[in-house]
Order: structure tokens, then sequence, then C-alpha cells
């Protein structure tokens, strides 16, 4: 088992260095079954830089995979994680469709926590709020990360329930800097995703 | 470094239980207090490279800096240390896990989820008494002496650094398994034993070394996702249950049998109640309900402030979110409000469980004594649009 590991780790090092990127153009843009309007360009990353990313999962980016994020976990459904938990051991929490903004926010923390890897980071939310996602209604917070060998992280995260499906944006970015010199054009590109379809 | 291991049953049968050292044996240290390695030794190029950890340690954003936790801990460490107290820098690190570490060079890493596992100041002790051991008896320069013997020179200190600290580096699943070869069995076993003869002339309980394990296999058995195992390294290090026996049985030859009731050290369990909330907020984030509901029952069984210690079952109760359990939560936190000064997170998570049952009025209650309690809440924006929803 902890050979898996190793193997997993080491691949996904080794994959970081070959992850491709392709530009996101300014304008309206539609990720999976949400639509998003950045204002400036991004680049997308490829699966291969987030391994633990479920599939439909993508990850733009302004400097970097370590300096800022951009994620939209779009239909994430009940009784899944927001995380893939490729060997079963990182006891992801699982998304439930009944679940409520204090129980949303929670799943976003933990499941933060488990990623920088469980006991190596100290996630915090705050701020949590409603806010409507086109004609969904859903919730905003802010969140920040102290992360035990890197910079630490600050961000602004989204999530709405249609069709007992969730849909999650994250913004996370480093600080001191990076955080700050792209949270206007995230949080616009948060707080404007909605879906392409009519519910 | 201490670190629960677990193996299979089967393969426990299988490992000696003989006892290393007879009872009345004498360990003893094999550096005087004060000591520093001789210039131009091996030992010196080690500590040099510790030294740098050291400072990454120290700059860790982990690191916890309330002063009366670290003043708890370093207390501890001093009177199990005696005359090598100063030889100490002790760095309480903010991590759910149970796990202490010890550097060559005297640098020690205090879990918080180790705190939160200790039931008494004694088991807190058994655990830094084991880490001075494996400091005095020089096992670091030992294990680093036999591991030279197979590689080559050049990665010989960054391999040795890793062994002997458990630094996380990027590669964190390889550091994981090197940690496990860190310290041979008959270290540990040493260490075992001359940590607990250093927490009984401290005026420790000294069966306080192995009940701690004892608490820990009973978490590991209550969890739903076990740890890993060992696999390749199981055979040459000794599990918990094997040392939890040893150490009884040489602690009971010769200390005698422990005070019939276990009594909790008031002042852990003042520890306890003044940090509760913090260190069962990064348990709860773990999401390992098994662990944690163990660990409650163990909290309750000891006397952590009831009321906190039904708001963290409401939580478990809630987020683990079985068929029947928004009940149990929602029982859970009105034990934490009859058991006096409660969270307000205990108000505010029952809003929430009476909106999800529809029961409204209970929720617009409880929200707004909530906001009573917490009037700064950051979340406050949200609880106000489900009292303002309810008033349209």
């Amino acid at each position: 088992m902890i050979y898996r590991r190793i193997l997993l780790v080491l691949t996904a090092y080794m994959l970081h260095g070959c992850v491709a990127y392709s530009l996101v153009e300014p304008g309206t843009v539609e990720v999976g079954e949400l639509q998003v309007s950045p204002e400036s360009a991004w680049s997308r990353a490829s699966s291969a830089a987030f391994p633990f990313a479920r599939s439909g999962t993508t990850v733009w980016t302004q400097d970097g995979l370590t300096l800022n994020r951009l994620m939209f976990i779009p239909a994430v459904p009940d009784g899944e994680p927001i995380f893939k938990d490729r060997e079963g051991q990182m006891a992801l929490p699982k998304f439930r469709a009944t679940m409520l903004p204090n129980e949303l926010e929670e799943l976003t923390a933990s499941s933060l926590g488990k990623m920088f890897g469980e006991g190596n980071a100290v996630v915090q939310t705050a701020n949590l709020r409603p806010h409507r996602y086109g004609d969904d209604r859903g919730i905003l917070l802010d969140v920040q990360a102290a992360v035990t060998d890197g910079p630490d992280y600050k961000g602004l995260a989204g999530a709405f329930v249609v069709k007992d499906e969730l849909y999650v944006m994250l913004y996370l970015a480093a600080v001191p800097y990076y955080y700050e010199k792209d949270l206007s054009e995230a949080e616009t590109i948060i707080k404007g995703a909605h879906l392409t379809t009519l519910n | 470094m201490l670190r629960l291991r677990v193996i299979p049953a089967v393969v426990l049968t299988a490992l000696p239980l003989a006892l290393p050292v007879a009872a009345q044996e004498v360990l003893e240290h094999k550096i005087p207090p004060g000591y520093q390695p001789e210039q131009n030794h091996d030992e010196k190029g080690l500590w040099l490279e510790v030294e740098e950890y050291e400072k990454a340690v120290r700059e860790s954003a982990l690191l916890v800096e309330d002063p009366e936790i670290n003043n708890y801990v370093d207390s501890i460490v001093c009177r199990v240390a005696g005359d090598y107290c100063r030889d100490f820098r002790v760095y309480v690190i903010r991590n759910p896990g149970f796990n202490a570490s010890m550097t060559p060079t005297g640098m020690m890493q205090v879990w918080t989820g180790l705190l939160l596992r200790a039931q008494t100041s004694d088991e807190v002790a058994a655990v830094i008494g084991h880490e001075i051991a494996h400091y005095t008896r020089l096992h670091s320069l030992e294990r680093l002496r036999s591991v030279r013997k197979g590689m080559a020179a050049g990665t010989l200190f960054d391999l040795g650094l890793t062994i002997l600290t458990g630094v996380q580096s990027p590669f964190g699943q390889a550091a994981a398994m090197l940690n496990l070869l860190s310290f041979s069995r008959a270290q540990e076993q040493e260490a075992d034993l001359l940590g607990a003869q250093m927490v009984a002339e401290a005026a420790y309980d000294p069966h306080a070394t192995y009940r701690i394990w004892e608490n820990l296999l009973a978490e590991e058995e209550a969890a739903v996702v076990k740890r890993e195992e060992p696999g390749l390294f199981s055979q040459t290090h000794p599990d918990a249950e094997v040392r939890a026996n040893q150490l009884e049985d040489w602690v009971a030859a010769r200390y005698g049998p422990p005070d019939a009731e276990l009594w909790a050290s008031d002042r852990h369990l003042e520890f306890l109640n003044r940090n509760y909330m913090t260190l069962m907020e990064d348990q709860i984030d773990t999401n390992r309900f098994g662990r944690t509901q163990a660990l409650l029952e163990r909290h309750s069984a000891i006397g952590v402030e009831p009321a906190l210690v039904h708001f963290f079952y409401g939580e478990m109760f809630r987020q683990r979110a079985q068929e029947g359990d928004d009940q149990r939560a929602i029982d859970a936190y009105r034990h934490s409000i009859e058991d006096g000064q409660p969270p307000p997170g205990s108000y505010k998570n029952l809003g929430y469980l009476y909106l999800k049952s529809g029961e409204n009025g209970l929720a617009q209650e409880n929200f707004r004594r909530y906001l009573e309690l917490a009037p700064d809440a950051s979340d406050r924006a949200m609880i106000e649009f489900y009292l303002e929803e309810d008033d349209t």
C-alpha cells in the first residue's frame, strides 16, 4: 500500500512537470454546465495537474498552480466527495443533497484540508453568506489555509445545489501578493457563475 | 518518533513477547546533560543539518504559539528530563494526529493530537520520556551509522535527516515510508523502558506508558478507515499491542500494580477544557468519525466539560449523517445547552437541523439565540438570510 502511495505521489510530481496548458480567452466561457465570464485571459491546466480532481473538474491559473488556481467542480452527485480519493484512505467528506449552508462550508473546509494532506494544513472558513447564481440560491465563503511546508493560501469559494447536484467554484492563491492580485477578477467570475441551461 | 502502528493479529502472534530487559535492571543514559558532539565528527555534520531543519520548524505556519499550551508541555518535558531539561527545545505543532518526535540535537515536536488523546499529564509524560530516551541513548546516531553501511555517502545526510526528523519533504509519502525505518525494534524497546524509568523517577505514573498505547489501540479498533499498515517494515518495528503488553509486564514487575482507578490529572483536564474547541475542531475536520467517537467517549469518561463534549457529539453525528444521526445530533446539542455554557454553535447547528426537518419556529428560535451569543459571528449574513426569509 505504501508503495502505491509513493508511486502516486512520484507520478503526480513527474506529471506536474508536463502539465499542458491551453488559453482561456476573456468573454463568456462554458465550463461543463457552468457559464462564467473571465475579464482577462487565464491558462487552463490539463487534468494531469491535479491528481485529486474528480472527473469534470476544470482548473485555471494565472501564474502557476502553486501560486493561484481557480477550480470549477461541476455536478457532484449526492454521496460523492468533491475531490477524488484514489486509494480510499483520505476519508474525504461526501456531498449530500440535503446539505445546508453550514454543512457545505464544512464540506469545503474538510475537503481542502485533505487536499493539502491531512495534518499538513489548517483550513479555516469565514464570512459564510448567501449568493444567487443565476436563478439558483447558493453560498459564498472565504477560505484560508496555513500549510506546513508551503505558502499560506487564501481564497473564495462559491457553491450551489441544483437537482441534487453540487457545483463548486474555488479560488485559492498564495499570500501575500497572489491572492490580492487576482481576487477581484476571481470574485467576479465566481459570483457571476450560473448554469447554462434553465432548470 | 512515537506513532501508532498496527499490524494484523495473525502477525502479532508470531512476534516475541519476552521482556528484553530484566525489571530490576537500571538503564543508563549514554550522554551527560549539556552534551555536544565533537568537531569533525560524523555526528557534528548531522547536527548542522538538523539545525537547519529546526529553523524551518520554528517558522512553520502550524506552530502553536499560545504561551499557555507551550508552558504546559515545557513543564512536563522539564520534569521528565530532570538535569537534561535545558538540552531540549519543544515545538507544539497543530496537527490532529498522534505523534511526537525528537532530533539528535534535542528538538522535540509534539502534535496537538497527542495532547487531545492523553487522559492525564502522566500519559503526556510517558510519550515525552520515550522521546528523551531516544536522545540520551544516541539512537539517532546509531541508526545513522547503521544506515550508512548500506548507502552512498553523498545521500547520507539528506536521507538521515528525513529518517531522524520526519521532515515533510515535497515527497511526503516517501518521507512517511522512511519514517518507518526510523528506529530499530531494540531501540524502540529500549526507549520504552528507559522512558518508563524516567517517568517514574519524575513522580509520574509509569503505568501511563502502556495505557496510552491501549487507548490508541481502542481508537484504531473503532476506526472505519484503518491507518495504512507498515507493510514491509512491520517485521523490524514493534507494533503497538506488543509494546503495550511488554511495557505493562515490565512496569508492573518493577513498580507494582497500577492504582485500581484511573484518576484524571486536574492539570491535563484543565488544559483540555481550555483548548477543547480548537483541538476537537481539528479532529472533526479529519472526517474520521469512528476515531472521533472513541475520543469523545474517553473525554466524557475523564470529565471534560460536558457541554463541550456534547457539542462535539452533535458535530460528529450531524456530519456523519447516518440514519438517525440528525436526531442524535439534535439530542446532543440539546444536552450541550442543558449542561450550561454551550458553545454558540450548539444553537446555530440546532437551528439548521430544525430547518432541515421543517420545524421553522424552532430553527428561528435557535438562530436568534446564536446571534445573541455571537453577535460578531462571521456567518451572520447567512443566519439573517434565514431569519428574514421566514419573516416574509
